[in-house]
């Protein structure tokens, strides 16, 4: 266990890495001092992150919150150093790759530098020992490198090089600060040039880049092939490298072929990278430059935007002639230019289409993409596997590196997995390549497996030249549902959901339908979830609601609703919104607490259920939203109610005459009107908007955030009563007219389309309390009602359904033109179909008797319904 | 029948507000003053100026637009409870509002009750902090009924302002050039020294802020429209939402002699006018043509004045339909010192300083007769007419 604290941090150059880092920090809570030796960079980068919106441009949005950007003290190397490092916890080194440089910076960080603290280096190419040479012998016990990924937000791995001197607990305090504060996959690397994942990550671009140059491929076609059917990020080879910018190429593959030993393999696949220099030496560095680089935007005269890429088999021809060198390389004005055609769709298609079925099919799929992926992943997994034991002799942690370092879906021993070892081995040596010992040791079996039920795989001894499983070692603290998923059987299962036992007498509700759409199968397996926890509470405690798909969910199915939609079945409709809401208020008030997990997107229905729980544990990338509004229907499943329900309790509640009834009102529906405003951008700004109250948590590792919620439930589980619902005092009819009128003005500016008016009547219909006024106080079942009805006369209106189809169609909201014949608000609204509901009676129970009949026949419909919906497709 | 004279003109400093809406970290510069303590200090120096005995002002009457907050419970007698205030429990206080032209409207209250013989002096006052209380106030519900049968009555004050643009096809530029030559009227006004007699320093500021000295054209054609995405009104030619108080002492021309009260000018006439709301801006023509028939005078016999610029498109509409209606308004009459483009346009405090500035234009200029005239949210024109009792031949 690590027993130093780290609450204040220098972070000593404000570059991308620097300031990205030092941003993480500031999120993680902690008191940054951020110098440079440029005294304008530091408040410049923090103004350039407080610009960016992490949906838009990821590699800028460094602060989860605006609020962490003040946590940040700026100052210059030269005036500052001394006040920054005398008392800081941790100084972290982000300046340039130059071993002079940051020599000198850590003899002056000596000086003033407390003893104990940490001292770290950011640098992906630098060795430890040169660093440390000449500093005392308390320095070189608290230093290390650490090594982040950018940008150091987004990008989970972060690499941990100890040396000899280091001391023990400099390793642990920095594992688990860098684990639990940052929210980072940290795996602990030798000193050995490139780490893990930068030597296997250089290998496998700069291999691509001249197979492709010696094929003379297209770069669509090597982009499309090395993109998602390898399961690599879309942008394939070269978009990606313009993405992190083309220069990275000559300066780390030049930098590992002076420091790889010569027999390494990659010295032999080791050549100058004149293809890439001459395209940086014309200006061509990547995607923001204003020349791009293999791809570029052409504006033509017209205005419109035309994308071009680079000719690879004419720039290869050049190469090949040595034309290259006197032209492009010699930065000749024009002889770039003539390279660029507009680029098109990849030529390839057979081995492109065969990526759904896995990497093997793409090998075996017989065409030069075939071929070409072959031969790079053939020697990339090999690479993979000779460099053991130099960095690590883990190969857990080399599929952690380049899944959390470099996107990749699957490291290069699960790959192997994947394709099959034995198949690899006979192919590759068909091709007359050397098999390396760990491929050999491991033949005949597959890399991962499990020992004792728990996630194992292949410990190599070198000496012995043998291999065996061992358990996969992870951090306490750390639960995760897919490892309880391997080792039982769900205590609840249904087409789309499934409920498990996490011990402790905690439960976990997981989503499990594509992309964790909500259907009437969800709603059915959550009822008796709640029914099954309800009547055994001997056995169970409390419930995490909870999955480790990338989204926690999109949303209600539209496609189910859409179907109703098709044969006019309202009633349909109508139950999915009744049950829902009266499934989730089960939830609300069931005897038992419930924790609500959420990561990545939580949208629509999705957040729904989050407001319905008794608290929610978040993880660090949470967006959370009510979107319903695009597709021109509003919350149904008690969205507008708990959302009010939370501005009334933020904003003041009105009290008798205290307070006034309108503000909450305003807030709740700008947040549902206009949901791109009130997204949250991640789980700390989920409570900027409401989403999370104030005494909700955040957790930085999506990994801890299982045992988190958990941790939370079982807090909350003695004694648990359920809450009190709550009453509303609303505005009524003055309401209903002054959010008219807003949603009025933005039509008339052009800002609101007309059915955006439409959308925006039944939304104050609901918020406003109806015909109420402020002397009475409504019940939330009469809210819910209201919320209903509302939602069925949208759902009754072509245009909802029309922007339902579009959604569906395009995966885009629909904007509606303007009308030909303009109209007032008040001619719109006149045009627009009422129609009244039946009032249904309302309970905050599990659904029993007939309506839990209903809403099985329902869910056993479901599959049903997606079958006609593949057939009529 | 008595006259009422305007005997004494002052105000704050107009600064420039921030509406005080979710996640907004600037503030203007006077937003750390209470309306209350804008005010407070100019019925004193309406009181140390003059030299009135504090017991014979009967009343204060206040405009103020969105009357609640720190602008609510009557501040106008509040403000006579104020510690610092020099006027005594005696006096009482009203406050109205008459939207923008609220404070011109109290000045024709006392006016009136003068002439009726119910009052010898009476303060009139205007004040708005639009940083601390938004323009729409802090629970801003309105009328079912009213808006389904007039929308127009809740516009935004820009569209109205496009409404007229389109319907007097007064084109952008047009609308740049008036707004640009409003701030170097107030730039050299100014730099004369011009406002230094009218402005009361509060909260440590002594002069208006909303004077842009480095406008151009070119800089204010880069903007994007404010109000209707392909609309022509932008924030520069928009007056800006603006903190700030004024004030009047108005009294009998009796009482004024007889206690030495320096004259700036009769209130000779007052008329308020309705219009169609979506063009509310229009407001001062009728009002004004009112006005001017009460007075028993045309145009021609005016001098100076006075009219609110709330948008260059709304004054340029007003000065195009003046003429059609041979009322035309010359240009070196207009706005002399710079108007609300340039100065700012804080609601409840309007209506005081363009009395008060025609008053003292009269005095600076000696000419004879002087407008001031103004447009009201609504739908509405407030205008009235100023006599200097001793015009220079």
């Amino acid at each position: 266990m690590a027993n130093r604290e780290i609450k204040k941090v220098a972070v000593l150059g404000a570059g991308a890495m620097g300031s990205g880092i030092a941003a993480q920090l500031a999120n993680a809570g902690v008191e940054v001092y951020m110098l440079d030796k440029n005294p304008d960079a530091p408040k410049a980068a923090i103004a350039r992150m407080l610009k960016a919106n992490p949906a838009a441009d990821a590699m800028n949005a460094g602060f989860m919150s605006p609020a962490n950007a003040k946590r940040i003290k700026t100052g210059n190397t030269d005036d500052n150093l001394e006040e920054a490092v005398k008392d800081a916890d941790w100084i972290v080194e982000v300046i340039v790759e130059d071993l002079g440089l940051k020599q000198k910076l850590f003899a002056e960080v000596e000086k003033y530098r407390k003893p104990g603290s940490i001292v770290s280096s950011n640098t992906s190419t630098i060795p430890l020992h040169d660093m440390a040479q000449g500093r005392s012998d308390d320095f070189k016990k608290n230093f290390i490198i650490t090594h982040f990924f950018n940008p150091p937000r987004f990008m989970r791995l972060l690499e941990i090089v100890s040396g000899p001197a280091t001391d023990k607990d400099v390793t642990e305090t920095m594992k688990e600060f860098c684990d639990v504060r940052l929210g980072k996959n940290v795996i602990v690397s030798n000193d050995t040039p490139g780490f893990i994942a930068n030597r296997i990550g250089t290998y496998l671009l700069f291999r691509a880049i001249t197979e492709a140059t010696n094929r003379k491929m297209n770069i669509e076609d090597v982009d499309a092939v090395m993109g998602r059917p390898m399961g690599f990020p879309k942008d394939g080879i070269f978009g990606l490298l313009d993405l992190v910018g083309i220069g990275i190429v000559p300066h780390v593959t030049k930098s590992l072929h002076g420091t790889l030993p010569p027999d390494d393999g990659f010295q032999k696949i080791f050549e100058e990278p004149k293809l890439v220099e001459g395209l940086l030496a014309n200006g061509h560095w990547g995607r923001n430059a204003p020349n791009g680089g293999f791809y570029r935007m052409k504006r033509n005269a017209d205005g419109s935007k035309q994308k071009l890429v680079l000719d690879l088999p004419k720039a290869a021809a050049l190469l090949q002639s040595g034309e290259w060198d006197k032209t492009v390389g010699a930065k000749a004005p024009g002889a770039l230019e003539a390279l660029y055609r507009p680029a098109g769709k990849a030529g390839i298609k057979k081995s492109v289409e065969a990526g759904k079925k896995g990497l093997r099919a793409v090998f075996d799929a017989g065409d030069a993409g075939a071929d070409y992926a072959w031969s790079v992943m053939r020697d990339t997994l090999i690479y993979a596997a000779s460099v053991m034991p130099g960095p690590t002799d883990s190969i857990a942690d080399i599929d952690a590196g380049m899944r959390d370092g470099y996107n990749w879906k699957y490291g290069p021993f699960e790959m192997l997995d994947k394709i099959g070892l034995d198949y690899f081995i006979r192919r590759a040596q068909m091709d007359g390549i050397e098999i390396p010992p760990v491929l050999k040791m491991a033949e005949g079996r597959k890399f991962y497996s499990r020992v004792n039920g728990r996630p194992a795989a292949l410990k190599f001894d070198f000496a012995a030249n043998k291999a065996e499983y061992a358990v996969i070692p992870r951090p306490a603290g750390i639960i995760s549902l897919a490892d309880i998923k391997r080792g039982s059987k769900p205590v609840l299962h249904g087409q789309s959901a499934s409920l498990w036992d996490i011990g402790d007498g905690v439960v976990c509700f997981e989503f499990h339908s594509k992309m964790n759409s909500l259907d009437p199968s969800v709603m059915k397996v959550l009822n008796d979830s709640i029914k099954l926890v309800s009547a055994n509470p001997d056995k169970y405690k409390a419930m995490v609601v909870y999955n480790e798909d990338s989204n926690f969910s999109v949303g209600a199915n539209l496609a189910f609703a859409q179907l109703a939609l098709k044969f006019n079945k309202m009633s349909v409709i109508e139950n999915i919104i009744y049950t829902g809401q009266r499934v989730y208020q089960a939830l609300r008030y069931a005897p038992f607490p419930v924790v609500g997990a959420p990561n990545g997107m939580a949208l629509g229905g999705g957040c729904e259920i989050l407001l319905h729980c008794d608290a929610i544990q978040a993880g660090a990338e949470t967006y959370m939203g009510l979107v319903e509004s695009g597709v021109g229907i509003i919350p149904g499943w008690g969205g507008c109610v708990r959302y009010l329900e939370r501005a009334q309790d933020t904003q003041g509640k009105p009290k008798g005459l205290k307070n006034g009834t309108f503000p909450p009102v305003q807030t709740a529906f700008g947040a549902i009107l206009a949901p791109m405003m009130a997204m949250s951008t991640s789980g700390q700004d989920a409570k900027n908007k409401l989403w999370l109250r104030p005494t909700d948590g955040v957790t930085m590792n999506k990994d801890r955030l299982l045992g988190d919620a958990k941790a939370k439930a079982l807090s909350l589980a003695p004694g648990y009563k359920p809450p009190e619902p709550p009453t509303f005092r609303l505005p009524g009819a003055s309401g209903k007219a002054s959010l008219q009128m807003a949603v009025d003005d933005f039509y008339t500016k052009g800002d609101a389309t007309w059915h955006d008016v439409v959308v925006g009547d039944a939304l104050s219909e609901v918020l406003s309390g109806g015909g109420t006024n402020p002397g009475i106080e409504l019940t939330e079942a009469e809210m819910l009602q209201m919320e209903r009805e509302a939602f069925m006369s949208l759902v009754h209106t072509k245009q909802t359904q029309a922007r339902i189809g579009h959604m569906l169609k395009t995966g885009k909201p629909l904007r509606e033109e303007p009308l030909k014949e303009s109209k007032t608000p008040a001619q719109i609204r006149e045009t627009r179909d009422h129609i009244t509901l039946p009032v249904k009676p309302y309970d905050a129970k599990p659904l029993s008797g007939r309506d839990a009949r209903r809403l099985k026949l329902m869910a056993g419909a479901t599959w049903g319904f997606y079958k006609v919906l593949g057939f009529m497709k | 029948m008595k006259h009422a004279v305007i005997v004494g003109y002052a105000r704050t400093p107009f600064t420039r507000a921030v509406s005080p809406a979710p996640g907004q970290t600037k503030t203007g510069k006077l937003a750390h003053v209470t309306p209350m303590n804008m005010m407070v200090p100019v019925i004193n120096e309406l009181v140390d100026r003059t030299g009135i005995d504090p017991k014979d002002v009967e009343t204060v009457l206040t405009g103020c637009v969105n009357q609640e907050a720190e602008q609510g419970l009557n501040i106008a007698r509040l403000a006579i409870l104020h510690r610092d205030c020099k006027l005594t429990n005696s006096t009482g206080g009203v406050t109205v509002d008459r939207f923008c032209g609220s404070s011109m409207h109290v000045i024709a209250d006392a006016k009136n009750a003068i002439q009726a013989g119910e009052a010898e002096a009476i303060i009139c006052t205007g004040v708005q902090s639009m940083s601390r209380v938004p323009m729409t106030g802090w629970n801003p519900l309105i009328d079912k009924e009213v808006y389904e049968s007039h929308p127009a009555g809740f516009l935004n004050m820009g569209v109205t302002a496009e409404n007229l643009a389109r319907k007097y096809s007064v084109s952008r530029k047009e609308q740049e050039e008036f707004a640009l030559k409003s701030h170097q009227k107030a730039a050299a006004a100014q730099d004369a020294g011009n406002y230094k007699e009218e402005i009361v320093p509060v909260g440590g500021v002594s002069e208006d802020d909303g004077v842009r000295r480095d406008a151009s054209a070119e800089q204010m054609a880069g903007l994007k429209p404010a109000f209707e995405k392909s609309g022509s009104v932008t924030a520069a030619t928009s007056s800006p939402i603006t903190d700030g108080a004024s004030g009047v002492l108005v009294t009998s021309e009796d009482y004024a002699k007889t206690n030495n009260l320096p004259v700036m000018a009769r209130i000779k006439s007052f008329a308020g006018s309705g219009c169609a709301p979506e063009i509310m801006g229009i407001g001062p023509v009728e009002a004004s043509k009112k006005a001017l028939e009460r007075a028993g005078i045309t145009m021609k016999d005016v001098d100076i004045v006075e009219l609110n610029e709330a948008f260059a498109a709304q004054s340029i509409s007003v000065l195009k339909e003046m003429e059609a209606q041979g009322m035309k308004i010359e240009e070196h009459k207009l706005n002399i010192d710079g108007g609300a483009i340039a100065l700012g346009h804080p609601l409840g405090a309007s209506g005081a300083r363009l009395v008060g500035k025609a008053a003292s234009l009269l005095q600076r200029t000696g000419k004879r007769y002087a407008l001031a005239t103004m447009c009201i949210g609504g739908g509405q024109g407030v205008a009235m007419v100023l006599e200097n009792p001793n015009p220079k031949p």
